[in-house]
């Protein structure tokens, strides 16, 4: 079969440095084929998307090498026949950045329409072209198409805006279609729906499709041949079974190493037997939002619902789900930044219900929060000194010069140069940042830190630093860690125990281990099969993916929240609804109606 | 979209803020010194008489009953009448005292809605010509901020708004209407002799305008939604008419509708050189004879005039961008 793309030797330049960020890449592109580009950021692979579109940003420039599309040179087309025949026509585009690509003043039906009539130039109605819009929002699985033509982006969740913009490519039919890091903001279910859909397409539409992301196991899923790429080039090219199985070059190997594994790598956590620092029973919160389409009337979105767990002292709690389920919320609750409407909450044996306010007081010092964003959870006016100091200044009535002793032993400890005490963060990279951080949290000695998705902007090596710094601390000073993320693979290598969350809820409860191997909810089954991984997952994602979205959090009522996609009852169509937790096994609690369809 | 419960909200907000404003200048009005009384019966009068009427028309009773009062007049339609100004257009001499109390007075609605289109018919004209001006520049300049434009576009601004308005004012009324006669400037006969005030008052808001336009335009186009649609197959010009102008227009709507609150309420300056016929010059007149009722109906019109306005735009913007109304 004939190559639809082929790329010689294509080397970008920025103009201004003159600098080359992209190095003699080759490779050619047979119909059908579904090429898999890896890179870690910085590495060129949204370039080379971008080059092979003809999109580059306005500072780079092609310094040498040639793209062919179809037999023709790329180099040698005017940029009018480019916009008219090739972008977005015969290879169409989508990017990371879903969530803007369309303009939040139009519906996104409109817009879709918009892109079909102006590649259309006005041969087909009006009325047609619709109707081939709404075919297609059907054919990503996006519910009842009708209606949501009409609806705005705002109201498009991620991974929906993500399935408008693979409609919005496939409008023209297009022979190529890049996609070039189209998972990174989703979640991981969401991401490996997505993953799922692009093969369907594939097969339904005969599109060629070179696919983009940092991450090799997601990758995997999809392509038939791999080119992974470091600083610009190519650093091996070759079939997907090939590169994974057998790779050559030192840093594929590297990157296949440091890929997180799940099954494959023995966890051993001790078992912790003491008793509980912090008891929260039943916590819930409502929030009140003004419906727009009565006049002045609420609606109630349930964030947290009937939320009861027991910390134990010294352990590492995991709490885990899918974006928008609870889990900031939660957080805030816990740290009495908000008022839950429900519960009590017990911190060392003593009820800090009755708001008590020295209570409290000493309750704040004792839990800590630390944030997911380094950038905008500190202050960039203050230096690094001031800003971990903030908790003595308020709480203690120590001297200047002992404060700033206790922050220098405080730094040195997490790691943190005692010479950066004078300086501002101005240029500091995350990682750094979240030193401070954590610094911050730990000068008031607490004996609870909550990490709200701490580690989820940072790179994997990054993680693996900060999360060997944890365990230090925590053998040092005795801390419990409440750990809040959406990222199992981290959860599982630090975590002795795991809470599900599902709209609002804890769906099941249970150590580590069971949790990975032996689970009991269908909703921890579709989390734990989305995993990416090179592993070998024991849980099959052609069973257990679910379809669709959660639920409307103000339409959710009193029996499981998870009916809706859950792909057992789907195929049953009975078993119980009721909510609940129960324990099936010493320490495995899970929620009533997912004992019965878990099995 | 249902905007009708918004536009109800908004209506009774701004019913609260027109009643307000109203009872603060009511309030003032009786604070400061001033007695219209004095002014009514002329200065030779005696103290006594001068006490006598001023029981009689109430204005010696606590502020908020004659407030009281004055609202449930203005609930019937009724603005009240001037104490200065007979319905016949003569002024009463200020000498001779009860000169004019036998007269019957103007009726404060019907002198507002007299200069009411003169006012309307300025403001109208000068935003006309100052969008005819900051339009092009601003767009041509947001969307290439470094360009030649844009630098043109800055020094415009720059000079338009140093320029005192009194000062082109008059320079406009000494060139081009006695130098060279092309435009007639004192009074008002014709619609001609709107032109010369509105380019002065255009030349004021030309600098805000063609700033919002440029600085909006530059925005929006740094937005991915703007930057992708080239790869996503649309053409530039339908990318800019379609969605960087209906993004942009949002802030140039808000600011528009405070220019024209302005423009309606206050040119008194521009209103006084030129001798124009509108509501600013009926304001002097009526704050310099100490005439309340006119002073308070003027407060009032233009409050809900400048409310009105801003309700208008957020129902624009929210039927814009449907992401505001919240």
């Amino acid at each position: 079969m004939s190559n639809l793309l082929s790329v010689e030797d294509l080397s970008l330049k920025d103009r201004s440095t003159s600098n080359n960020v992209l190095r003699n890449v080759s490779f050619n592109l047979r119909e059908k084929e579904i090429l898999g580009v890896v890179g870690e950021s910085g590495s060129g692979k949204t370039l080379l998307s971008q080059a092979i579109v003809n999109w580059l940003p306005e500072n780079l420039v092609i310094s040498s090498g040639e793209i062919n599309f179809l037999g023709k040179k790329m180099s040698a087309m005017s940029e009018n026949e480019l916009e008219k025949e090739i972008r977005g026509k015969e290879i169409a585009y989508i990017g990371p950045n879903a969530i803007n690509s369309l303009d939040p003043t139009y519906s996104v039906g409109a817009q879709l329409l918009e892109k079909a009539v102006s590649i259309d130039k006005g041969n087909t109605s009006k009325e047609i072209l619709k109707q081939k819009v709404i075919s297609l929002l059907d054919d990503v699985l996006i519910p009842s198409p009708e209606k949501r033509f009409y609806e705005y982006p705002s109201q498009y969740s991620g991974g929906m805006m993500q399935r408008a913009m693979i409609v919005d490519a496939l409008l023209s039919s297009p022979k190529l279609l890049v996609a070039d890091n189209i998972t990174m903001p989703l979640d991981v279910t969401v991401a490996a729906q997505i993953i799922k859909l692009m093969r369907v397409l594939r097969d339904k539409f005969n599109t060629t499709i070179i696919f983009s992301s940092s991450s090799l196991p997601i990758v995997r899923e999809i392509s038939d041949n791999l080119i992974i790429m470091k600083n610009g080039s190519i650093e091996e090219q070759n079939s997907t079974n090939e590169i994974t199985s057998n790779p050559k070059s030192e840093h594929t190997k590297e990157l296949i190493k440091n890929t997180p594994k799940i099954w494959s790598e023995n966890i051993n956590f001790q078992n912790i037997e003491t008793k509980p620092i912090l008891s929260i029973k039943n916590f819930s919160k409502s929030y009140k939002v003004r419906d727009k389409n009565k006049f002045n009337s609420f609606y109630e979105v349930k964030a947290v619902r009937d939320f009861s767990i027991d910390v134990y002292e010294g352990e590492n709690l995991g709490i885990i789900g899918e974006s928008g389920c609870g889990k900031s919320t939660l957080s805030r609750l816990i740290s009495l930044l908000e008022r839950s409407d429900t519960g009590t909450i017990t911190f060392n044996g003593e009820d800090l219900s009755d708001l008590n306010k020295d209570k409290i007081k000493n309750f704040r010092q004792s839990l800590q929060l630390i944030l997911q964003d380094p950038y905008n959870s500190l202050p960039s006016r203050q230096t690094i000194g001031r800003i971990i100091s903030e908790g003595l200044l308020i709480h203690s009535q120590l001297s200047k010069m002992e404060i700033k002793e206790k922050v220098l032993s405080i730094m040195s400890e997490v790691g943190i140069d005692q010479n950066e005490y004078n300086k501002l963060l101005v240029g500091k990279s995350g990682s750094f940042r979240q030193r401070v951080s954590i610094a911050r949290a730990l000068i008031l000695e607490p004996k609870v830190i909550i990490l709200d998705e701490t580690l989820s902007s940072l790179d994997q090596k990054e993680q693996e630093m900060l999360l060997s710094l944890f365990s230090d601390i925590q053998a040092k000073r005795n801390l419990t860690y409440i750990f809040i993320s959406h990222d199992l693979a981290m959860v599982r290598k630090s975590c002795n125990r795991i809470a599900v969350m599902y709209m609002g809820r804890i769906v099941e409860l249970a150590k580590n281990e069971i949790l990975f191997d032996k689970c009991g909810h269908p909703y921890t089954r579709t989390l734990l099969c989305t995993i990416p991984t090179l592993d070998k997952n024991p849980y099959d994602k052609n069973l257990y993916l679910m379809d669709g979205e959660p639920p409307d959090p103000t339409e959710i009522g009193t029996e499981c929240s998870f009916k809706s996609r859950c792909p057992h009852f789907k195929n049953n169509k009975k078993g119980s609804t009721d909510m609940g937790l129960i324990e099936i096994q010493s320490g495995h609690w899970v929620d009533k109606c997912g004992v019965d369809c878990g099995r | 979209m249902h905007l009708a419960g918004q536009f109800v909200r908004r209506i009774l907000q701004g019913v609260v803020v027109v009643l307000i404003t109203t009872f603060l200048i009511f309030s003032i009005l009786r604070i400061v010194p001033g007695d219209p009384v004095r002014l009514i019966v002329g200065g030779m009068a005696p103290d006594n008489l001068v006490e006598e009427i001023a029981q009689k028309m109430g204005l010696r009773d606590p502020i908020p009953v004659q407030f009281g009062r004055y609202l449930s007049q203005v609930v019937q339609g009724d603005l009240g009448n001037s104490y200065q100004r007979p319905k016949n257009g003569m002024m009463g001499q200020g000498g001779d005292f009860n000169a004019n109390m036998d007269v019957e007075m103007a009726e404060v609605s019907d002198l507002i809605l007299e200069r009411l289109p003169y006012t309307l018919q300025l403001a109208g004209l000068a935003l006309l010509i100052s969008l005819i001006i900051s339009f092009p520049l601003g767009i041509s300049a947001g969307l290439k901020p470094k360009g030649f434009i844009s630098k043109i576009a800055f020094f415009i601004s720059s000079v338009f708004v140093s320029i005192p308005n009194f000062w082109l004012g008059i320079v406009l009324a000494l060139f081009i209407t006695i130098k060279l006669g092309l435009l007639p400037s004192i009074g008002y006969q014709n619609f001609a002799y709107t032109i010369l005030p509105a380019i002065v008052l255009a030349v004021e808001t030309c600098p805000f305008i063609i700033r919002t336009i440029s600085v909006s335009f530059a925005e929006i186009s740094q937005e991915y939604f703007i930057k992708s649609g080239k790869v996503r197959g649309l053409t530039r010009n339908g990318v800019i008419y379609r969605h960087t102008l209906r993004n942009a227009s949002i802030p140039l709507l808000n600011l528009l509708g405070i220019q024209l609150s302005t423009l309606l309420g206050g040119v008194i300056v521009v209103e006084y050189i030129f001798d124009y016929p509108g509501l600013g010059q009926l304001t002097i007149y009526a704050v310099l004879q100490r005439d309340f009722p006119l002073i308070q109906g003027i407060a009032m019109v233009t409050s809900a005039l400048y409310v009105g306005l801003n309700i208008a735009v957020d129902l624009i913007t929210y039927s814009i961008d449907p992401r505001l109304e919240s």
